[in-house]
């Protein structure tokens, strides 16, 4: 078995060190596991496949799992996918019960991260071997569902629409490239750039400033004024956890896991919808919900187990279609390419040894996590006192190690950085979505390919919607998917309609 | 008639002008929907860009203007000379340490309320032992190419 060879003492440090630094990231609010991954980048440059897999999965394992701490302590989700954590996390901690809440949300989450990694080690492969007879069209279609979902389920539809082809339209700057049988000319800007920009854009200097520099922009506006208005909570009195506390829990853990590996596999969805989607449903279906948003232990465990469980559902379509299912699987689709992994149908049968070790670092990293969190939780709560003008300088620093090494030394890659950066912060002042801009910007060159040679091999427009069943079944599911979320919007208006 | 119908979708992509074929496409949507946009929310449009102005140059709202505008200040200046500067000290990653050291010590001042004696003793060891840190950790023990 040459995959036990990999399996080094080297890899699993990796594997731990990557889920601390991402605990303490998502620990700290405003920091999310997306810009873990993306300011911790240079760091896998210097190592091979294996161990820069093992460090990036620990990050983003991490990274989702410590935004607990802050939604518990002081009322803010340290990611966004915490936000219901904060429902009864927060009561928990101020009747003096913030360890017990944190445990219970520990427990939970390492539940959720093994579930969602028991179904991506299964279906990936299934939906991978379907994949593989997709023709050009179907590619493109599959595609057009990707951003239909993502671009239905924003908050504003068109405004998800238009950055999502706003992404499309970024990532065709450069050339045709001729290695993807395009006829290598540059399109979409000026001669003076061509210097610049004859292969576009690199992605990951794009995805570091928007999730990196615009992040501490939005903060610099603010002032860096205390949000919480008041100290963290002292974890050291109150009652105290025990396991019998999950009794007549398992319901709510599968459910929630379930909820929220599927949602993960929907591209571009987010975290928080999953734990606001278990919590609502957990809420609904539990025998008594009544204590819940006052402190119930059955709250955070919906919101936690479903918020773990995203990291093991994003990588079902990252591996197996090459489409990311979230902001930090689109950041690891970049690591990944940099690592010489092309991810996509063909990806687990052409590389089973990296697959496997891509579950064992998954799963490795959950129960690391559970490890660092349960028995050191008084000390990682104490990250979220680190004061900001500490940290941002230092993650400005590191954005340009990550940018600036990426092409082995490209000085313009640094200023993407800066300009895409300033572009991100003006997309969240004037309401374009980030998370469809992002998915149409990685998946924009493919779509030409995919869309161009179908129509050059059989020069017509109707091939897209006659090529095969599959084609037919995905134009069907881009109709749902925008029919339900013109359901969803209607739904919504006429509930506020009632309710003023 | 099916066939006649079909053929107003055939299409011919010329290979010397395939790289706009697709770009044109997208362009033309994007347009389209800026149009839909702007057509569904221009009495927004005004009064929001009035708004934009007024805080942006200080007369209303919670910016705070010289941290803002601090930090792309020194965040342009800090790429620019590190770039100056890499020209000077070609492939050793100097640039990058002492233009960090520079601007992590700023912007850190840039983002302190009321600095005091012991803060700035943090802040200089800071900016000292951090990037000094980060320049060995990458240039010298992992090779990693810095500016």
């Amino acid at each position: 078995m040459d995959i036990l060879s990999h399996l080094t003492p080297m890899f699993f440090a990796l594997i731990a060190a990557g889920t601390a630094i991402g605990i303490i990231f998502g620990a700290i609010p405003g920091m999310t596991a997306t810009m873990a991954v993306a300011v911790c980048l240079p760091l896998t440059y210097a190592f091979g496949l294996e161990n820069g897999i093992a460090l990036l999965l620990g990050l983003y394992v991490g990274g989702i799992s410590g935004g607990m701490v802050p939604a518990v302590l002081i009322n803010i989700p340290g990611t966004p996918s915490s936000i219901t954590t904060t429902f009864d996390g927060y009561p928990m901690a101020k009747r003096g019960e913030g360890e017990r809440a944190l445990k219970i949300g520990i427990v939970a989450s390492v539940f959720g991260g093994l579930f969602s990694a028991a179904v991506l080690f299964f279906f990936a492969p299934l939906l991978a071997d379907f994949a593989i007879k997709f023709s050009y069209v179907e590619k493109f279609l599959i595609i057009l569902l990707a951003l239909t979902v993502i671009a239905s389920l924003c908050s504003n539809m068109l405004m998800g629409v238009f950055s999502g082809v706003l992404g499309v339209w970024l990532s065709l700057i450069g050339t045709y490239s001729i290695t993807e049988g395009g006829n290598g000319e540059p399109r979409l800007m000026f001669d003076f750039m061509q210097y610049y920009l004859i292969d576009g854009f690199s992605l990951l200097p794009v995805l570091i400033g928007i999730f990196g520099l615009t992040t501490v922009l939005l903060d610099a506006e603010k002032g860096f004024r205390d949000e919480t208005g008041q100290g963290p909570i002292s974890l050291k009195n109150g009652a105290k956890f025990r396991f019998g506390v999950f009794k007549g829990q398992l319901t709510n853990l599968i459910r929630s896991s379930s909820i929220g590996t599927f949602v993960g596999i929907l591209p571009g969805v987010g975290g928080s919808a999953a734990s606001v989607l278990a919590y609502s449903q957990e809420k609904n279906f539990s025998r008594d919900s009544s204590q819940m948003g006052k402190g119930a232990p059955q709250g955070i465990v919906s919101s936690e187990s479903s918020n773990n469980a995203l990291t093991g559902g994003a990588l079902v379509p990252l591996l197996s279609l090459g489409i990311p299912g979230d902001s930090t699987t689109a950041i690891l689709i970049g690591a990944f390419t940099l690592q010489g992994i092309q991810v996509g149908p063909l990806f687990i049968g052409n590389n089973l040894d990296t697959w496997y070790l891509m579950i064992i670092a998954l799963l490795a990293a959950n129960v690391l996590m559970f490890g660092i969190m349960y028995f050191a939780i008084r000390h990682i709560a104490r990250v979220i006192e680190v004061p900001k003008y500490i940290l941002y300088p230092l993650i400005i620093m590191m954005c340009v190690v990550g940018a600036y090494a990426i092409n082995y030394g490209i000085m313009f890659d640094v200023w993407t950085l800066l300009i895409f950066g300033v572009f991100g912060w003006v997309a969240h002042k004037i309401g374009l979505e980030t998370v469809p801009l992002i998915i149409g910007f990685i998946l924009g060159k493919s779509a030409e390919v995919y869309f161009v040679k179908s129509l050059e091999s059989y020069g017509n427009y109707s091939i897209f919607f006659t090529k095969s069943p599959i084609a037919v079944c995905l134009w069907v599911l881009i109709a749902v998917s925008l029919a339900f979320a013109i359901y969803l919007r209607v739904r919504s208006r006429r509930q506020a309609a009632v309710e003023s | 008639m099916e066939s006649q119908w079909l053929s107003l979708l055939d299409v011919t992509i010329d290979f010397d002008q395939s790289h706009l074929f697709f770009p044109r496409i997208v362009t033309w949507i994007l347009v389209v929907l800026l149009a839909i946009i702007l057509i569904t929310r221009y009495r927004r449009l005004v009064p929001g860009l009035k708004h934009a102005g007024r805080v942006l140059a200080g007369r209303e709202g919670d910016f705070d203007h010289r941290r803002f505008f601090g930090t792309l200040a020194l965040t342009t200046a800090y790429f620019y000379l590190m770039g100056v500067l890499s020209d000077v000290f070609p492939n050793t990653g100097y640039s990058f340490l002492i233009m960090s050291v520079l601007f992590v010590f700023l912007l850190s001042l840039l983002y302190v309320d009321r600095p005091t004696r012991r803060l700035w003793v943090i802040l200089v060891l800071n900016a000292l032992i951090a990037p000094t840190l980060a320049w060995y950790v990458l240039a010298q023990l992992f090779r990693i190419t810095l500016p």
